[in-house]
């Protein structure tokens, strides 16, 4: 692999109805990297504090991330506090922004909020997939 | 009145809302409300657009339930239940791992059970309902610890306004550590 390749990880953002965790491992997945630490992204309130909170979450894992020499990242989102238009979570959208404001370069951006299913399930679009 | 009960399938309410019917048809005091099983409407009326092979799972043709509902009072209950008018909307909830059990022991795949348990765990029924019909329409209700006649008296108390709107109280992210 080039020397490219050793410098991009893999930001998975968790976004939830009131909370936003973000793991960063290599590109294969395998090794962590960085892991947002609990406490810094408990539950909020969510009328004021929640982007609030998702941002400093990803600026001290973007910290982390450039100590271990890491210069860009891919983002997986999962959940609809990063799909939704008026997200009632945080959201991952400010947690993206934050990376980039540290200075880490974004790659693709991917969506892969699971699904809720029976049956029967909703048209992907609805609820924002 | 209309009233949803949606949540991830395997937190209980085809369970919850036919104990909740037997109530409705029986208990004088409640009011007289059908209740509607929407993936049973769906099946029977064929109102789906398209199968999801690898999810083995029919793909909603939401406006065509919509009109099916149009005009129709009572307790819709579907994971879907929440993509259509309402008044009220149930949102029952599980810890992931243990809707996890539950849709194993109901004898679905482990790809299914993993997949709504993450979206359990993810909020994302609950933040669809929030975001459809306002927190002040949504009333969570955590089944991981009730038995089916329990959820079935929340449900009830959802339906006889005696239960106050609320939403985000319980957090499954957890399961994804
Ligand atoms: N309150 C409950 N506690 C424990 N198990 C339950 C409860 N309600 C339902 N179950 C079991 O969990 C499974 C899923 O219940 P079901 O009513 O089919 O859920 P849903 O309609 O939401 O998909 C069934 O096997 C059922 O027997
Ligand atoms: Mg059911």
């Amino acid at each position: 692999m080039s020397q490219d390749d050793e410098k991009w990880g893999i930001a998975h953002v968790h976004a939830s109805f009131n909370n936003t965790i973000m793991t960063v491992t290599d590109l294969t997945g395998a090794e962590t990297i960085a892991k947002s630490s609990g406490g810094t992204a408990v539950k909020q309130n969510r009328d004021e504090a929640s982007p609030y909170a998702a941002m400093q979450m990803a600026e001290s894992v973007a910290e982390e991330v450039k100590a271990a020499g890491i210069t860009g990242l891919h983002v997986r989102v999962r959940g609809p506090g990063g799909n939704l238009q008026k997200s009632p979570g945080p959201g991952a959208q400010a947690t993206i922004r934050a990376l980039a404001r540290s200075g880490i370069e974004i790659g693709r951006i991917e969506d892969v909020t699971p699904i809720p299913h029976d049956g029967s399930r909703a048209p992907k679009g609805k609820g924002g997939y | 009145m209309r009233v949803a009960v949606t949540g991830t399938p395997g937190t209980g309410k085809t369970t919850a809302a036919d104990l909740l019917e037997g109530r409705l048809a029986e208990d004088d005091s409640l009011p007289d409300l059908e209740v509607v099983h929407l993936n049973r409407v769906l099946e029977r009326e064929g109102l789906y657009t398209e199968v999801d092979a690898e999810r083995e799972s029919k793909v909603a043709d939401l406006d065509a339930l919509a009109e099916w509902l149009e005009g129709r009072e009572g307790v819709v209950e579907s994971h879907l239940a929440h993509h259509f008018e309402a008044d009220r909307v149930a949102v029952l909830r599980c810890e992931p791992e243990r809707l996890e059990e539950r849709l194993l022991e109901r004898g679905e795949t482990e790809a299914k059970a993993a997949e709504n348990a993450e979206s359990e765990a993810l909020d994302v029924v609950l933040s669809e309902a929030v975001e459809e019909h306002g927190l002040e329409s949504v009333y969570e209700i955590d089944t991981t610890d009730r038995d089916p006649d329990g959820v079935a008296d929340a449900l009830e108390a959802v339906v006889t306004g005696d239960r106050e709107p609320s939403a985000g109280e319980v957090d499954f992210m957890g399961y994804l550590t």
